[in-house]
């Protein structure tokens, strides 16, 4: 039963996704896909393939009257006068396979070849759903070798719907959450292989993943840590396979050139901080940590208690996930500390701390081991299952009512809380 | 299930979709760059375009007439232009000089085609920040040929 469950269920995962994606913009849940963040993550397709473009000038006169609608994080940068997009090129690359569809369909179908038209927008959309999927199918693979086909499923089950993953791979999916979910989990399987037989393929895939993980956000660079921190850190094997790194800083560096290159067409230097246009910024000296983690408005364990269960895993983990353990502490201690000090630390409208949504894949293998641990201790059982039960279904009805519009995008309060909680 | 007949099922379900994606009815009812419909105060109904909106019209139409109204006035006080052009082909400028002035040009479009509809896409010449308005667009009114396909 088990087994089948977890030979089936990302296929199924797969099938109610797109039903997901299919009732929320019929049903006009949502604006198009194209949207919020996900327009700026998107917007470098159209303005290359379509107006020949990569500085964004021609799309903005042809759309906008040559300037960019406040929503988006593109701003001119003062002392070249020439459009600089905050966020990299990384979700764009992903998206093209998809995008250069579109382009066809559209042309056989004379839909307007505008960028932002029908094929368009559910090209950008089922992209995300399409690297969520694949990003679960992935977990699957790395945890299989190590836990029962029983852990195996509850954590994909609690990993799907007991977080913000799902609302990421199918409401928002053009955000970079999806993409980055993805890109992390492979970081993490090639890495896994590469660490116990390292091959010339896997470097060069080393090399790709590293750069695509930065490209899509270059704070999700701490994730390259896992490199060295996999099972200790291990700074001796890494010299033993300097040739190899090699290979990979190579790799990276080539995949990395786009940008450095557009960053030096727009700005006239190779490396920027393209946030310093915008109203954020990072305050390292009085971070929200608490907020970031507990609170009402975007607190992680508030809206997805179920990630406790990870820390629980943390502590209680043996074989394979135990020498996961430092590098999931140090990735996530940081990147809890780099959130906690941005000065938007809610990243705006989301449901749940969509910041979180990027490492999950880290944090399946903790997750199983919690279960690993209940499940051989007859007391620990009732009460885990109980536990992982509730916080996916009280994170389902939440998704839907954020879906609704009943719950809050930002800023929620525990009043507020209170008073919907559960209400339909 | 062999190889060669799975190739083969693959390219029969590609060309199925294609066939079906050449000219799909539900076409009709796309739009880009449009929002959604609004009323002003005298009753029409009309949606904002940015800089570029697209919609479809029947292809069985001879001629359209397209209600169109600036509100904000162009560049320097100069009428703001829309290029029109249907499945790609340059149709005509039109300049709207009072910026409260429906203005609504009859616009022949009779060429034959093989699809159920016609593409239409407007180019404004000037967009007013921070909504990215372009143009006022009303409900367009069809002539139909005399000879349907």
């Amino acid at each position: 039963m088990a087994a089948r469950g977890v030979r089936y269920f990302v296929a199924a995962t797969a099938v109610l996704a797109f039903a997901a994606y299919v009732t929320i913009y019929t049903r006009g849940y949502a604006d198009a896909p194209i949207r919020s963040d996900g327009f700026s993550y998107y917007v470098y397709l159209p303005a290359t393939f379509i107006y020949g473009d990569p500085s964004l000038d021609a799309l903005s006169r042809d759309w906008y009257g040559g300037t960019f609608p406040d929503f988006t994080a593109i701003r001119k940068w003062p002392g070249t006068g020439r459009w600089v997009d905050a966020v990299p090129i990384g979700v764009a690359v992903q998206m093209l396979p998809f995008f250069l569809g579109a382009h066809l369909l559209s042309w056989w179908s004379n839909l307007p070849r505008d960028g932002f038209s029908f094929y368009y927008q559910h090209a950008a959309g089922l992209a995300g759903l399409t690297y969520f999927v694949l990003g679960l199918a992935l977990v699957r693979r790395l945890l299989r070798p190590h836990f029962s086909d029983g852990v195996v499923l509850t954590t994909l089950v609690a990993l799907t719907w007991g977080t913000n993953l799902f609302h990421y791979g199918t409401f928002d999916a053009t955000f970079s959450h999806a993409f980055s979910f993805f890109l992390i989990c492979a970081w993490f399987a090639v890495l896994d292989r590469w660490w116990t037989r390292p091959t010339s393929g896997g470097s060069m895939a080393l090399g790709i993943l590293a750069a695509l993980i930065v490209l899509v956000r270059n704070v999700n660079a701490i994730f390259l840590l896992l490199l060295p921190l996999y099972g200790g850190l291990r700074l001796r094997d890494l010299w033993h396979r300097r040739g190899s790194l090699t290979v990979a800083a190579a790799v990276g560096a080539g995949c990395l050139t786009p940008q450095l290159v557009l960053n030096r067409a727009a700005t006239g230097s190779w490396v920027v901080n393209s946030y310093q246009l915008l109203p954020n910024h990072f305050v390292f000296t009085s971070p929200r940590i608490a907020a970031v983690l507990f609170s009402t408005q975007k607190g992680l364990f508030f809206w997805s208690p179920l990630l406790l269960l990870a820390i629980l895993g943390a502590v209680v983990a043996t074989g394979w996930s135990r020498r996961l353990v430092p590098a999931a502490l140090v990735i996530f201690g940081l990147q809890t500390y780099l959130i906690a000090s941005w000065t938007d630390w809610q990243l705006g409208g989301s449901f749940g701390h969509r910041a979180f949504t990027d490492g999950l894949g880290i944090a399946a293998p903790l997750l199983a081991s919690a279960f690993a641990w209940a499940a051989e201790r007859r007391w620990a059982r009732p009460a885990v299952g109980a536990f992982a039960s509730a916080a996916v279904l009280l994170s389902i009805a939440q998704m839907t009512q954020y879906w609704l519009g009943i719950l809050p995008i930002i800023d929620t309060t525990w009043d507020q809380y209170r008073e919907l909680f559960l209400r339909f | 299930m062999g190889s060669i007949s799975r190739v083969v099922l693959a390219l029969l379900i590609v060309a199925g979709v294609a066939i079906v994606l050449r000219d799909p009815a539900w076409v009709g009812g796309v739009t880009s760059g449009l929002r959604p419909w609004e009323e002003d105060p005298a009753g029409t109904r009309f949606r904002w375009t940015a800089g570029r909106g697209s919609f479809f019209i029947p292809s069985d139409a001879a001629a359209v007439t397209l209600p169109l109204r600036a509100v904000f006035p162009g560049p320097g006080g100069a009428p703001v232009t829309v290029d029109v052009s249907v499945d790609d082909r340059f149709l005509a400028t039109i300049a709207l000089r009072d910026p409260n002035e429906w203005v609504r040009p009859r616009l022949p479009v009779a060429r034959a085609t093989s699809r159920r509809y016609r593409r239409v896409d407007l180019r404004v010449n000037r967009v007013v920040p921070p909504f990215m308005l372009g143009v006022m667009v009303g409900e367009p009114q069809f002539e139909r040929s005399i000879a349907r396909r």
